[in-house]
């Protein structure tokens, strides 16, 4: 999966974004490739939300450069903007589906909002997502404040999915989720990047989730980016903070894990 | 900055072709989301008469997504549902894939839910309407207990909350219900000037305001403002709350509701609201003094001396009886609603609309009630 002649579907460069006086981003850089999935992980507060709300152009960073899908994020007009978000999906940590809507009426609004297709069959198309993401078709009529969180955070994935996006934004997909529910989302989106052969970052700091999906992470500290590659050669790095990553109790048992499953 | 237009133009928009002497169906193009629109017409129009065997040559698809994978399943079962067979050819291993993966979640619609008779929706109406009048008289009667409780054991009382409540729904109101008085006693003066005049009757001018203003209007007029005001905020502020379950979380720490939410603002209201109300009676008479003077030269010191003798203690007594009233129907009305939020943004905005019209309502029905009863009465 490390094949560095593939396209750069992500570009970020010399980044750095201040709130106040608190340094945020000093110049962070890194590049996704088209076909990965690539992990964004770090402590809280690092800045890895933030990082995603630049890239999908809800903040501004107050210098540096971002390319996603070949467009400068950071000086695109609005008709450019439309046809970039129309290209993306993005997942929101919370979910954020609609409350007055049913599940099926979140799923189906982008295709109903960017399309001219019939409503009958953006119905169904719905009911296939609801179904891809592994929610029962009962779900389908159902309002969001009657989900489970899992069921919740895979609605809201249907939804991220609903325009047949090239590349996909996750906010912390696996947060709040017990470690089932955590699990089958991690296989939900190997598949996905698998037979859609969709471009996923994901903002995470889920150690199993690190190991079992994400083809690269980078790691986000002190406002750098400490490391980028496999978590293999993430393991190798030295510094204290990725060793804490790796080394702690729960990394620990994370890699163990991944490694026997290997 | 110009840019250069995205190459749409050389490439396949998606095609469906039929060709029935062959008995060939050939799907050509790039089946992707933006371009399926066109094609479900010639879906929809599809003739299989006459033949039972079909081949569906998928060799020229140059793009397929989940929708278009959708579609091609879709026409593909419909046509095995009126009996054709239909051999797939030439499609690419990663489309087939798809197309596979597509098949097996194809998930049946849930059946619609029985249309309901115009009898059953008004029957369900009124036992919702009858269940909501129960839910309200219970939350009536838990906040009265409350009160009445903390009212024994005044330490309870959260003094903060109290504070605070009585400055947004007291203090921070004094600026639009002083206007809106001020300029209800000048209407009120206006209107009456002309017909005094013609009397020559000056002088009741102080009559008119005095009693209207304080009997009636100024009681009515800042109970409907904070019904606007702190009624659509209560329930606004509870609501939200429900929705972001803090609600619960106070139940698990171990504090009532009840105790932070309710209580504060309803005695707050029902300290403020009668202050309120002097405030308003007050400004409105100033209003009237106002035209009083340049519209019927009739001096303030003229119309104050004739306010005493017109108005009596008790018009004004009852004027201000009435807000306390009118203060803990719009403080118990806006919780309730706001503790009847179901979980949704949409809710919330619902639920503030029938507090503010439910307390409006409610306030004008009983100040009707208050005219009967102290029409009996005499006073």
């Amino acid at each position: 999966m490390s094949d560095a002649n593939r396209e750069t579907v992500i570009e970020v460069r010399d980044v750095c974004t201040r709130f106040g006086t608190a340094v945020v981003h000093d110049r962070v850089s890194f590049s996704v490739r088209r076909g990965e999935v690539f992990a964004v992980a770090g402590a809280s507060g690092c800045g890895k939300s933030t990082l995603l709300r630049e890239l999908i152009m809800l903040h501004q960073p107050d210098s540096g450069a971002l390319r996603v899908l070949g467009e400068d994020v950071l000086r695109l007009d609005e008709e450019g903007a439309e046809r970039l978000r129309r290209r993306w999906g993005v997942m929101f940590e919370r979910g954020a589906l609609f409350s007055a809507y049913t599940v099926l009426e979140n799923v189906g609004a982008p295709l109903h909002e960017h399309t001219r297709l019939s409503s009958e069959l953006i119905d169904e198309i719905a009911r296939l997502k609801i179904a891809l993401v592994g929610l029962p078709a009962s779900a389908a009529a159902k309002y969001p404040n009657e989900l489970s969180g899992g069921m919740r955070k895979r609605a809201a994935l249907a939804r991220t999915l609903a325009l047949d996006p090239e590349l996909v934004f996750l906010d912390e997909p696996s947060a709040g989720l017990d470690p089932l529910s955590a699990g089958g989302l991690d296989e939900l989106i190997r598949r996905l990047r698998d037979l859609l052969g969709l471009t996923m970052m994901v903002i995470s700091h889920d150690l199993d989730l690190l190991w079992r999906v994400a083809d690269r992470v980078a790691i986000l500290g002190e406002g750098r980016v400490l490391g980028v590659g496999t978590m293999e050669e993430l393991s190798h790095v030295d510094h204290p903070l990725v060793h804490e990553y790796f080394y702690g109790a729960r990394g620990r048992a994370a890699r163990e894990q991944a490694c026997s499953q290997k | 900055m110009p840019r250069a237009a995205p190459p749409t133009d050389h490439i396949p928009r998606a095609q469906f072709e039929q060709d029935s002497a062959r008995g060939e169906l050939r799907c050509s193009g790039t089946w992707t989301l933006n371009h399926l629109a066109a094609l479900e017409p010639a879906l929809a129009r599809l003739d299989m008469s006459g033949r039972a065997g079909w081949v569906l040559d998928a060799g020229g698809l140059a793009a397929l997504d989940t929708a278009g994978a959708w579609l091609l399943h879709r026409t593909c079962e419909r046509l095995r549902q009126l009996g054709a067979t239909i051999e797939l050819r030439g499609l690419r291993a990663g489309h087939a894939a798809l197309l596979e993966m597509v098949a097996a979640q194809h998930a049946p619609a849930e059946p619609t839910p029985p249309h309901r008779s115009r009898l059953e929706r008004v029957g369900r109406v009124a036992v919702e309407g009858v269940a909501q009048l129960e839910l309200f008289l219970s939350f009536v009667g838990q906040s009265s207990v409350a009160l009445l409780h903390s009212l024994a054991h005044p330490r309870r009382i959260r003094g903060h909350e109290f504070l605070h409540e009585l400055q947004l729904a007291g203090f921070n109101a004094l600026p639009i219900t002083g206007l809106l008085s001020f300029l209800m006693g000048v209407v009120i003066a206006y209107q009456g000037a002309t017909q005094l005049a013609r009397y020559g009757a000056n002088i009741f001018i102080a009559d008119l305001v005095g009693l209207s203003m304080l009997r009636e209007l100024a009681p009515l007029m800042t109970a409907v403002i904070i019904a606007g005001r702190s009624g659509s905020a209560y329930t606004a502020q509870i609501g939200t709350m429900v929705v972001t379950e803090e609600v619960d979380a106070l139940r698990t720490i171990g504090i009532a509701p009840l105790d932070l939410l309710v209580l504060p603002k309803l005695l707050a209201l029902m300290i403020a609201l009668p202050l309120l109300t002097v405030y308003s009676d007050v400004m409105g008479v100033i209003g009237g003094m106002v035209i009083a003077k340049t519209h019927l030269a009739v001096n303030p010191a003229d119309f104050l001396d004739r306010f005493e003798k017109a108005v009596s203690l008790s018009s004004y007594m009852i004027g201000v009886g009435k807000a306390p009233v009118f203060a803990a129907l719009i403080a118990l009305i806006g919780c309730h609603q706001g503790f009847q939020v179901g979980g949704s943004a949409d809710d919330v905005g619902r639920q503030t609309t029938v507090s503010v019209v439910q307390s409006i309502f409610l306030v004008i029905v009983v100040d009707a009630l208050f005219s009967v009863v102290f029409s009996w009465l005499n006073i």
